[in-house]
């Protein structure tokens, strides 16, 4: 009636161990890895775009300053009278300005009916300009607000020309390409995303690691309570973990012994009830 | 608003050319405007601003120039003639002309004016209460341009250019142009804080006499007086260089409400209106009655949005009483010193 | 070193230091590393702005110069100066020096702080620009050349602070983000560990208590595969195996008991029998049951992330508004404005009770789902508003939404928390809808900065799908049953009856309303709008002190309105100091105070909003004895909705007669003044028939 006496086949009545397929700590690697990575990409969103705003304002207020001091200039001459397709000296006035900076693509001055009077671009005299910039000074509500247009892969900043009737006689602007921007910013994008890669592996392994010893002291506990059980039912023995253990381990511990004693009285029925049908 | 509704309406017509009757160069086929000029003396810069403006905007303008010499019996002709050309446009210069072509607002009497023909008018030193009773609309078939400066814009230039405790003036106690000039900046000076030291020149047998001008100015200097306004008065015009070489002798700086004193004399600076520029605006109200079709009453009577700030630079370094940067970069600067005059 | 398996805190503790060290310190070195980048970046390009500026103006005086002035007798260089210094913030000062470096002119700045670098410095007879630090500046000396020769240089200064104050926005940026990721992370990791390990070890423990009483007749309903999967599957198997041993008895007793012959040992057997069943338990259906219990927590996350997706359009959503605004007859345009928000507020206090009631008949799980549909159509369709006409049926979707989803928490909140604390279950709900108020009104706003309102409604729709994912892949269908059916209505009325009862609604919860929809959510966003140096992400950083600050508030006051049992005392000091926050702006610049009255408006509801329901039990003892306490309070709740639609209305109805400042400061002068009463009036709570009573939460 010992316990021994039963431990024998007690063991094949548990069932196999289940594979951990999907451990805790990869679980929940898995969720903090991907909240560091979109931690990761949002600050670099918000970084890059503040960056690039400031930035392009910068480089806007800028030419639009060199398109001011043209500005000036050609209607200091407007107030004397002069037609502006007759300003001949603006032509140098914008090549000189032109000069000063190699990123400039382009400085146009047109009329009020869009045609191009003078241009650093000498070739481009007598056409057209674009409809936006025809727009941009006949719709400007503000006479001295500089305007500014995208085309294809220039920047334009340009500002209307006023005589001194208070008419609008045509407008200046000046062109500059998106890729000088685009280059500025770029170095700032190359930084960022190394970084972020640098951080991110970094400490996706000192996540991983931490989660690993976190969750490996629950796995290993849970793994020695299930480890405990399947002793104490196959063998016998006490449940009360070395070093005492916590209030869920000690219920636990009880949890073992009730199901072993219970394992153990049922058994011990069914052996009396045996030897009672045998009897005869 | 409504101008700026007009020029946008303006640019639309003027792309759209063809379509609205073709106002400019690129239609040659279009029949030119036909602008009667009614001049008082001779071509001058309002008449050539005037002219210019069409050449310049493109517009085909037939002008038929009439200069009455400063003989009033002409005024009469040059009505009956315009009327018998039936010109499109009829463009008058100065108060005379243009009271005894267009008659007062309040006179207009059909036979001796013209009427029917819209009309501009230049260079009309009172147009209000004059040619016109209001200058937001003539209420009738003409339009025009002011050409004085503002006596407030005036002495907030004075200002701006140094701060005034006293105001000297000399002028000339007979022409009308300049008792108003005094009465204007008596009750301004009351209200800016400064004093008016005006002081008439002497006049003997009904006539001005150009050799006190120099006393006055040395009176002025005992007054410590800190400018001295040049009005816009003939007597004072044609005697530009006694009084400005007098104000220079004594180390007082002047402020001319005209040209001529700072161009072609030693006024230190001054601010006006161009004739030049007023002929342009002139013009400008012109095209806005032939080429848009808007009647000439809606078209309110005003003056250049500019003023051109004339700088005499050698007598500035004489007196050693520099412009302020600011002012230095809006005025047209004369410094014969250097042989010409230098434009910003 | 203690780690209860089936307690969340000590777990969740260390994984909270963890996410610390993993998400803060990599953040920073971004940070870091982009600020570097930004200053490298931008000083060339401020350097050439100040050399063109420099050029002109070197263009300016050299042409005085040559008119025969003497670079030291310029006038006027002041005026001359300060519309460049006006237009250029970037720009510090300006000043124009001698060939001996004496400062002549200088304008931005003292010129004693940097004359003596000028005169120690040797501009040479270079002819170009000169850069140098002088401290906190950068010079760009530009040569000033005439007729004469060199005569001096004007000197463009650029503010370092400049580039630093921009680093300094994307710094706090890039804090908000953090503190938005942190808060995220908390709120998924708190789900990952209860819903992964202690939700299904405290299933554990249950069955453990029964077993330990000799009750077999439960298993852990745990079907995970990872450690506690595997733990749980060999603790079930112990409890099967006893399970089959018993059945494996009980059918031998029964083949003993009807197949022997012999009568005494049927009845020998049949005392095994009882002798068994005595001592132990099993189920009487052939199999354990399997037990699943429901925490509060399990519908935190859902909850949170939905929340998150309705407060991300809070900071500016009186602007969006404003945006489309198009008139409606006979109301003035503030009042089109407040309408949305007010309607907003209108359809959740409509709908609420109905929500409730139907949270009951079908479940949580369902009308959570429900309410998802409304208010995932909402948002969809809030972006692609087109005028204010469409943007309100949208909101009320939305509202409807909302009203629908909150009621399922609170109700599944309210049956879990039946076999736990109450009181817990409450925090769960107000945790996540504080936190994701923080979270969302912060995000919200810095993301509409940079990617406008509309994107910003998309991404809280796509929040709401994530949240109708996880609630019907995790959410357990089987709900629990709902406790009481709902009191009547004509029975609320019983309720206004009390005086007292009337009293804190009328003039405690109601005002507080009022001065959270009317200012917080309508009259911030527009006042500070009107600010061009504000942006939306500092607008949004703003409002975000106000669910902070009842966040640090609120559990301070819990606990000392315990200790100190006066809770009538801290509704009147809670609703005064919220009337006096919305005054402050009669004193002072609106926006130097705002935030300090959006602090206090938040110390206020901290104050007085958990004493309010404190006070209900004392109160309205006999209604919560007949009507149950839950109804009590969700009536409170009911009727203090009539101040969140008041509230943007009579904000609306003030700015067009006082403008935007003089319309907080009357709001703020209708709360205070109902305040006053409901102080006065908390005097004679102890007067009359009143029951002390011992009923807690």
């Amino acid at each position: 009636m010992g316990h021994s006496s039963v431990a024998g086949g007690s063991g094949a009545g548990l069932p196999p161990a289940r594979p951990v397929r999907w451990s805790l700590a990869r679980k929940v690697s898995l969720a903090l890895v991907s909240i560091l990575l979109f931690t990761q990409l949002m600050a670099a969103f918000f970084a890059y775009y503040k960056f690039e705003s400031v930035y392009s304002s910068l480089v806007q207020s800028r030419y639009s300053f060199v398109v001011f001091t043209i500005k000036k200039r050609v209607e200091d001459n407007l107030n004397l009278g002069f037609a502006l397709r007759q300003l001949r000296q603006v032509q140098e006035i914008i090549e000189r300005e032109k000069s000063r900076d190699a990123q400039i693509l382009a400085v146009e001055v047109y009329d009020f009916r869009g045609e191009v009077l003078f241009d650093t671009d000498r070739g481009a005299i007598g056409t057209k300009v674009a409809d936006s910039l025809f727009e941009a000074i006949r719709t400007g509500s503000s006479q001295s607000l500089s305007f500014s247009v995208i085309d294809e892969d220039n920047l334009i900043v340009g500002l209307p020309l006023v005589n001194n009737l208070g008419k609008v006689e045509g407008g200046v602007v000046l062109r500059y390409p998106i890729a000088y921007v685009e280059k500025g910013l770029s170095g700032l994008m190359v930084q960022l995303s190394k970084s972020i890669a640098m951080a991110v592996a970094v400490f996706s392994v000192v996540a991983v690691l931490g989660l690993y010893i976190l969750f490996g002291g629950v796995g290993r506990k849970l793994g020695s309570m299930e480890q405990t059980l399947t002793e104490v039912m196959s063998v016998g023995g006490q449940a009360i973990p070395e070093g005492g253990g916590d209030a869920f381990e000690e219920r636990f511990a009880e949890f073992v012994a009730k199901t072993r004693e219970t394992v153990d009285h049922i058994r011990d029925a069914t052996e009396e009830v045996g030897r009672l049908d045998r009897l005869q | 608003m409504r101008r700026l509704a007009s020029l946008a309406v303006m640019l639309c017509a003027l792309f759209l050319g063809p379509m609205t009757g073709g106002a400019w160069a690129a239609e040659p086929a279009a029949k030119p405007y036909r602008i009667y000029m009614a001049l008082w003396r001779g071509w001058e810069d309002a008449a050539q601003g005037f002219k210019d403006y069409f050449a310049n905007q493109g517009i085909p303008v037939e002008l038929i120039i009439r200069d009455a010499g400063q003989d009033k019996e002409k005024l009469k002709e040059f009505v009956a003639e315009a009327k018998s050309l039936q010109v499109d446009l009829v463009f008058t210069w100065g108060t005379t002309v243009t009271e005894e072509m267009l008659g007062r607002y309040d006179d207009p009497d059909k036979q001796s004016h013209i009427t029917k023909i819209p009309a501009v008018f230049a260079i009309v030193s009172q147009p209000l209460g004059g040619v016109v009773p209001s200058l937001v609309s003539s209420g009738r078939n003409i339009t025009g341009t002011t050409y004085l400066v503002p006596m407030e814009t005036q002495v907030n230039l004075i200002q701006s250019y140094r701060p005034l405790k006293r105001l000297g003036m000399v002028f000339n106690p007979l022409e009308r142009n300049s008792q108003v000039a005094v009465e204007q900046l008596t009750s301004i000076g009351h209200s800016m804080g400064f004093d008016l030291v005006a002081l008439p020149v002497d006049v003997a047998e009904g006539k001005p006499r150009p050799a006190s001008i120099a006393l006055k100015v040395a009176e002025l200097k005992a007054a410590r007086v800190d400018f001295i306004y040049i009005p816009p008065d003939t007597f004072l015009n044609i005697n530009r260089d006694l009084l400005t070489q007098a104000a220079l002798d004594h180390g007082i700086p002047t402020f001319a409400a005209a040209e001529n004193p700072v161009v072609t004399s030693k006024a230190m600076f001054g601010g006006v209106y161009r004739y030049y520029t007023v002929g342009q605006l002139t013009a400008y109200k012109a095209e806005q009655i032939l080429v848009h079709k808007m009647a000439p009453g809606d078209i309110p009577i005003d003056a250049p949005k500019r003023l051109s700030v004339l700088i005499n630079m050698p007598v500035v370094r004489q007196l050693g009483l520099f412009p302020p940067m600011k002012l230095l970069g809006l005025a047209e600067v004369i410094d014969r010193a250097e042989g010409k005059e230098i434009k910003p | 070193m203690a780690m209860t398996l089936d307690r969340t805190r000590p777990l969740f503790i260390r994984l909270l230091l963890l996410v610390l060290i993993v998400l803060v310190p990599p953040v920073a070195w971004v940070t870091i590393d982009a600020m570097a980048e930004f200053s490298q970046g931008l000083i060339p390009e401020m350097d050439k702005k100040a050399e063109t500026i420099g050029r002109d103006l070197e263009a300016s005086i050299e042409r005085a110069v040559n008119f025969g002035i003497p670079l030291d007798k310029l006038e006027g260089m002041g005026e001359f100066f300060s519309p460049v210094l006006a237009a250029n913030p970037e720009i510090r000062y300006l000043a124009v020096t001698d060939r001996k470096g004496n400062v002549l002119f200088m304008q931005g700045i003292d010129k004693a702080s940097i004359e003596s670098f000028y005169t120690s410095a040797d501009f040479g007879e270079v002819d170009h620009a000169h850069k140098s630090i002088l401290g906190p500046f950068i010079d760009m000396a530009q040569p000033l050349v005439t007729k004469a020769g060199r005569v001096g240089q004007v000197h463009v200064g650029t503010d370092q602070d400049y580039v630093r104050e921009r680093l300094m926005e994307i710094a706090i940026d890039l804090a908000v983000v953090t503190l938005v990721a942190l808060l995220i992370a908390v709120e998924i990791l708190l789900f990952v560990v209860t819903f992964n390990i202690t939700g299904p070890m405290r299933v554990v423990g249950t069955v453990i208590d029964k077993v330990r009483r000799g009750d077999f007749g439960f298993m852990a309903g745990v079907t995970s595969d990872d450690e506690v999967g595997r733990f749980v599957h060999g603790f079930n198997g112990a409890i099967r195996y006893a399970d089959t041993l018993f059945r494996r008895l009980e059918a031998y007793l029964d083949e003993v008991k009807s197949a022997h012959f012999d009568p005494g040992v049927v009845e020998q057997v049949r005392d095994i029998e009882s002798r068994v069943k005595f001592l132990f338990r099993f189920a009487r259906t052939g199999q354990p049951e399997t037990v699943n219990e429901h925490q509060a927590t399990d519908i935190r996350l859902p909850l949170f992330l939905f929340v998150f997706a309705e407060e991300i359009s809070r900071s500016f959503m009186p602007l969006y508004i404003r945006d489309l605004y198009a008139p409606i007859p006979g109301l003035s345009p503030e009042m089109v404005i407040g309408l949305p928000i007010a309607l907003f507020m209108l359809v959740i206090a409509l709908a609420s009770p109905s929500a409730a009631m139907l949270a009951n008949r079908v479940g949580a799980r369902r009308v959570f789902l429900i309410g998802l549909v409304p208010a995932t159509i909402g948002f969809v369709m809030s972006a692609l508003a087109m005028s204010v006409y469409d943007l309100i049926l949208w909101r009320m979707a939305t509202a409807l939404g909302y009203a629908f989803i909150t009621m399922a928490c609170q109700g599944y909140i309210a049956q879990v928390s039946h076999q736990q604390k109450r009181a817990q279950g409450l925090g769960v709900y107000v945790g996540a809808v504080l936190t994701a108020s923080v979270c969302g009104t912060g995000f919200g706003g810095v993301l509409a900065e940079r990617v406008g309102y509309r994107t910003t409604f998309w991404v809280a729709a796509i929040l709401t799908i994530v949240t109708a994912v996880l609630i019907y892949r995790l959410l357990d269908s089987a709900q629990p049953n709902a406790e009481t059916a709902a009191p009547r209505k004509r029975e609320f009325l019983r309720l206004l009856r009390n005086w007292r009862f009337s009293v804190l609604v009328a003039f405690a919860a109601i005002p507080s309303k009022i001065a959270l929809t009317g200012f917080l959510f309508f009259l911030v966003p527009l006042t500070l709008s009107q600010n061009p140096n504000i942006d939306l992400g500092d607008m949004a950083r703003i409002m975000m002190a106000y669910p902070i600050s009842v966040v640090l508030m609120s559990p301070l006051v819990a606990r000392f309105a315990d200790h100190v049992g006066w809770k009538a005392g801290l509704v009147a000091v809670g609703g005064l100091i919220g009337g006096a926050a919305l005054v402050l702006p009669f004193f002072w610049e609106p926006v130097v105070v705002i935030p300090v009255s959006i602090w206090l408006l938040g110390i206020s509801q901290g104050l007085s909003a958990s004493p309010q329901l404190a006070m209900i039990p004392d109160l309205c003892w006999t209604e919560c004895r007949i009507m149950g306490q839950t109804n009590v309070l969700a009536f409170l709740r009911l009727a203090e909705r009539v101040g969140s639609f008041a509230g943007p209305l009579l904000a609306a109805c003030f700015i067009p007669a006082y403008g935007y400042n003089g319309a907080i400061i009357a709001l703020g002068v209708v709360v205070a003044g109902l305040a006053s009463v409901f102080a006065l009036l908390s005097f004679a709570y102890h007067a009359g028939p009143h029951i002390e009573t011992e009923w807690g939460e």
